[in-house]
């Protein structure tokens, strides 16, 4: 594996465990539980 | 590989647009798949998505960011930029191509028989515009009185949005009705010179306006799984620069961040001057052998 994309790999996963870790999981859930009132034009 | 890469684009816009009881349940699937998000522009407040829109969650991250109550972490959306920069460095644009279910709309459009014309190639530079103004500095900058900001590219542009999540919800919920207006006409109107455009523009939205494309792009000379030119096998028949949706020249640059590796240029290609491979560490170069001397 190519080192710049080794590296980019480590950084990334670690931008996903740390966005996990804060809690972004669950913003991400209650924001696909609800209708997207920007994305219908409304509002 | 054309007839293989249709069915992975079928199953994959269908498996993940198959929440079924929205008729009769919620109005949009509200199950635990909600917090993994899709990695093509597929709207979630479509009522059959399963998952979640990469472009829209992170407008939304963004869009919070200021809003954060005293005393809890901030959340900048690292978690989607994590998943997608992660799924870039390891096949680029490869999801436009493959896994894309607008990407996909677009493709059944192209295949409507009428005059076909080729994409302005300064146009293609307009995304990265895109990308920086409606999903990452609007959101972020035009906040409210609450410091509560707005996702505008779904807002204003977004015919992902308008097509699967729109329409079947207006159409499944008649209580929206009520409330529609201007941004409502706005992006129906941009829907339509979309699919008028896609009709005669191979992939238009996706070279042109797509804020994921333009990001997955920045990855193609980088990303593990790449486009390979193997220069002695081409004759320059310039097949592969027609069989290209995006107006690609695989032989001049197959690491262009504008391909979608949908590979049809390794069909085209009778030669195999192109193949689709892993890119591999660069070995040191060997030292020539010295001259022979008597």
């Amino acid at each position: 594996m190519p080192k710049k994309a080794m590296w980019l790999v480590i950084i990334f996963t670690l931008l996903f465990i740390l966005g996990v870790n804060a809690g972004e999981l669950d913003f991400l859930m209650n924001l696909g539980n609800t209708i997207c009132l920007s994305c219908i034009g409304v509002g | 590989m054309v007839t293989f890469r249709w069915l992975i684009q079928t199953f994959v816009t269908l498996g993940t647009n198959s929440y079924l009881l929205f008729p009769f349940g919620s109005v949009i699937y509200q199950g635990p798949l909600k917090a993994v998000c899709h990695p093509g522009l597929n709207c979630y407040s479509c009522p059959a998505a399963l998952l979640s829109c990469p472009v829209g969650a992170m407008q939304n991250f963004l869009a919070s960011l200021r809003f954060t109550s005293p005393g809890t972490w901030p959340r900048p959306g690292v978690i989607v930029l994590g998943y997608l920069g992660f799924i870039g460095t390891l096949v680029g644009r490869l999801p436009c191509g493959w896994l894309c279910p607008f990407g996909f709309i677009q493709d059944l459009l192209f295949k409507i028989p009428c005059r076909k014309f080729t994409l302005w190639p300064p146009l293609r530079w307009v995304k990265y515009g895109v990308l920086v103004v409606f999903v990452v500095l609007l959101p972020l900058l035009l906040v409210d009185a609450y410091g509560l900001g707005q996702p505008w590219f779904c807002k204003l542009i977004c015919p992902s949005g308008t097509l699967l999540g729109a329409l079947p919800l207006v159409l499944v919920k008649p209580t929206l009705w009520q409330t529609l207006g201007f941004f409502f006409w706005n992006k129906i109107a941009i829907l339509i010179i979309l699919i008028v455009l896609a009709t005669v523009i191979s992939r238009f939205f996706c070279r042109v306006l797509c804020p994921l494309g333009a990001f997955y792009g920045l990855f193609n000379r980088v990303s593990l799984a790449h486009l390979e030119f193997i220069e002695g096998n081409c004759v320059e028949c310039q097949a592969c620069v027609r069989a290209c949706p995006t107006g690609v020249k695989p032989l001049l640059d197959p690491y262009n961040s504008e391909c979608i590796l949908c590979l049809k240029c390794l069909d085209a290609c009778h030669f195999r001057a192109l193949d689709f491979s892993l890119r591999r560490y660069p070995r040191p170069a060997k030292e020539p052998y010295p001259p022979h001397t008597a």
